[in-house]
């Protein structure tokens, strides 16, 4: 659906994007990650033909964004970053205005605006004028208008930056439910979002594309292991009981402790230790310095210590060339 | 030129749903009509009543510096959020990433700020209704006047547009636009300034004022037509190009 082929954009000495080249398949669910001026945006811009790549190509659906702009732009419903609108507009004129714009046909409009108003949960608000709204609406409104031509393919730029916890669940609940008729690619600087709606993760880090794959394959690269550890007692001396234990690399104490005095204490293993005897160590370790052991999680690589190694370590080697 | 209509008429709800058409629609027709009401005065003061023309000709025709000088005001005025506004807010993403051409974008604004003109000039016509009943009108002459002012202000509202393109901000583009026309009146002004020769028959056929005063007589000269025209022409054709060049930017 989407082939990026050595995309590059330079503003003058300053390279934004460098050589990056990616696929996604008809019907995936891909999360663009990076952190913050990675380049995420840029490279979405350039898929959505808003930006002229410096070098390389992007087709959508086939088509060339530069050569055949029109048709390639036509399959694609993009939302840009700030979720852009003319505050003036009631919600329906500007979704009516966009479907006219992305060329529904005239008769089709009507039922076109009615159902991406009702696909985006925006009908309540379906006659407010947009400068009415709040955040998380203009959100969705948005997210209605790169709906409502019903294309195949959805580019989304952080769909749920600025929102609350409870819209962000709501827009990742839609974005699932949307996965399943859609090729939808979104970018996001949040793990979690990652893991809550993607099948597959492309992760870019100072404009080059640093890794690539399904989420399994992505935790795979890290070596490193770690286990979540719930225990009561005080965190200082929690921690420095599991620093004693051998296996044991480093510890990160949650500084907040739950409604029952749960502190949270992540443990990572050393690369050359066992991981589930280390666990079985440190448990024991902590039984037998009077702390009360509430939980132990499983041991698995979490895709924030993958992702902090591949951002961070391109860092490194960039500042070491 | 997909997509022209849509963008015309948002372009047009737009205007027309917040305060500003209004407010120039109000601006503007005050001052039409302080400035047609001093011309039938100061007509209907005079003891000779031999004049050769009447209060409508001198309207658009040789007091037309008054009307010019509202249009230097009101034109830079309508254009001046077409495109500076759309950018600075981000909304030019959304626009230029649906399946339109640049030249439908232009376009479809300019249509709606030339519709605007257009309607903001309609009530003027019930002057004319109005004299009527004192005399003769020559509707000829009239309809050459409406023709004129379409002309000036489809040049004008081509170059504003340009201008607003040039920024993100609406008042550095109405004040370039301000400029830009003001400077074109100036340079017609020029006409008056200059011995005969070429610099004075530049002036003269760039002057908006003597294009009034000739079409205030029913006189449609093709030269006036091509100068509107082609200025109008050259400024929307740049204007698709600097829209098209923010892909490279």
């Amino acid at each position: 659906m989407i082939e990026a082929r050595n995309l590059t954009k330079d503003y003058g000495s300053v390279v934004a994007v460098k050589d990056v080249s990616f696929t996604v398949g008809a019907g995936e669910v891909v999360g663009f990650l990076g952190p913050n001026g990675a380049g995420k945006t840029t490279t979405l811009r350039m898929l959505a033909g808003f930006l002229g790549a410096t070098a390389g190509s992007v087709t959508i659906a086939g088509f060339d964004v530069a050569t055949a702009s029109l048709e390639a732009r036509a399959r694609l419903g993009y939302m840009p970053e700030a979720a852009p609108l003319y505050p003036e507009l009631r919600v329906r004129e500007y979704l009516a205005f966009r479907a006219a714009l992305k060329r529904v046909p005239r008769r089709e409009r009507k039922a076109a605006v009615a159902r991406s108003l009702e696909q985006a949960a925006v009908e309540d608000v379906a006659e407010t004028p947009i400068a009415q709204l709040s955040k998380g609406y203009r959100q969705r409104v948005a997210l209605a208008d790169a709906l409502v031509s019903n294309p195949p393919l959805l580019i989304l730029d952080e769909p749920t930056a600025g929102l609350d916890p409870n819209q962000i669940v709501e827009v990742r609940s839609l974005v699932r439910e949307l996965g399943k008729s859609h090729t939808i690619l979104l970018s996001t600087h949040i793990l979690p979002e990652v893991e809550a709606v993607c099948d597959r993760a492309l992760v870019i880090a100072r404009g080059r594309l640093v890794a690539e794959g399904t989420l399994a394959e992505l935790k795979a690269r890290q070596r490193s292991r770690e286990s979540v550890i719930g225990a009561h007692g005080e965190p200082a001396s929690l921690e420095a009981t599991l620093r004693g234990v051998p296996g044991v690399q480093r510890v990160r104490a949650k500084s907040t402790r739950d409604e029952r005095g749960t502190v949270e204490l992540t443990l990572e293993i050393a690369e050359d230790a066992e991981p589930d005897r280390t666990v079985e160590r440190a448990v024991a370790a902590l039984v037998a310095a009077g702390a009360g052991v509430r939980s132990v999680g499983p041991v698995r690589a979490s895709l924030e210590a993958v992702f902090a190694e591949l951002t961070q370590g391109d860092a490194e080697r960039k500042d070491g060339a | 030129m997909s997509g022209f209509f849509a963008v015309y008429r948002r372009e047009m709800l737009s205007l027309w749903v917040t305060p500003l058409a209004w407010v120039l629609l109000v601006v503007f027709l005050l001052l039409q009509g302080t400035i047609f009401y001093s011309i039938v005065v100061h007509f209907t003061s005079l003891a000779d009543l031999a004049v050769e023309t009447g209060p409508v000709e001198a309207y658009f025709g040789q007091e037309s510096v008054f009307l010019l000088m509202t249009l230097l005001l009101i034109c830079p005025a309508l254009t001046m959020r077409t495109f500076a506004e759309e950018r600075r807010s981000g909304t030019i993403e959304t626009l230029l990433t649906a399946p339109v051409t640049p030249s439908a974008v232009v376009l479809g604004k300019y249509a709606a700020v030339l519709s605007t003109y257009l309607v903001m000039w309609a009530p003027t016509s019930l002057y004319v209704v109005v004299l009527r009943h004192t005399g003769a009108v020559d509707w000829h002459a009239v309809g050459s006047s409406y023709f004129g002012l379409f002309g000036i202000g489809a040049a004008y509202l081509a170059l504003g547009t340009l201008m607003s393109s040039l920024s993100k901000s609406q008042l550095i583009a109405l004040l370039l636009a301000i400029f830009a026309e003001f400077g074109l009146f100036v340079l017609g002004v020029g006409e008056y300034v200059f011995e005969p020769g070429l610099m004075r028959d530049l002036c003269a056929h760039v002057s908006m004022a003597s294009q009034m005063e000739e079409m205030s007589r029913g006189i449609i000269d093709l030269r006036r037509i091509v100068f509107d025209g082609s200025l109008a022409g050259a400024s929307l054709f740049v204007t698709a190009r600097v829209v098209d060049s923010w892909r490279w930017g």
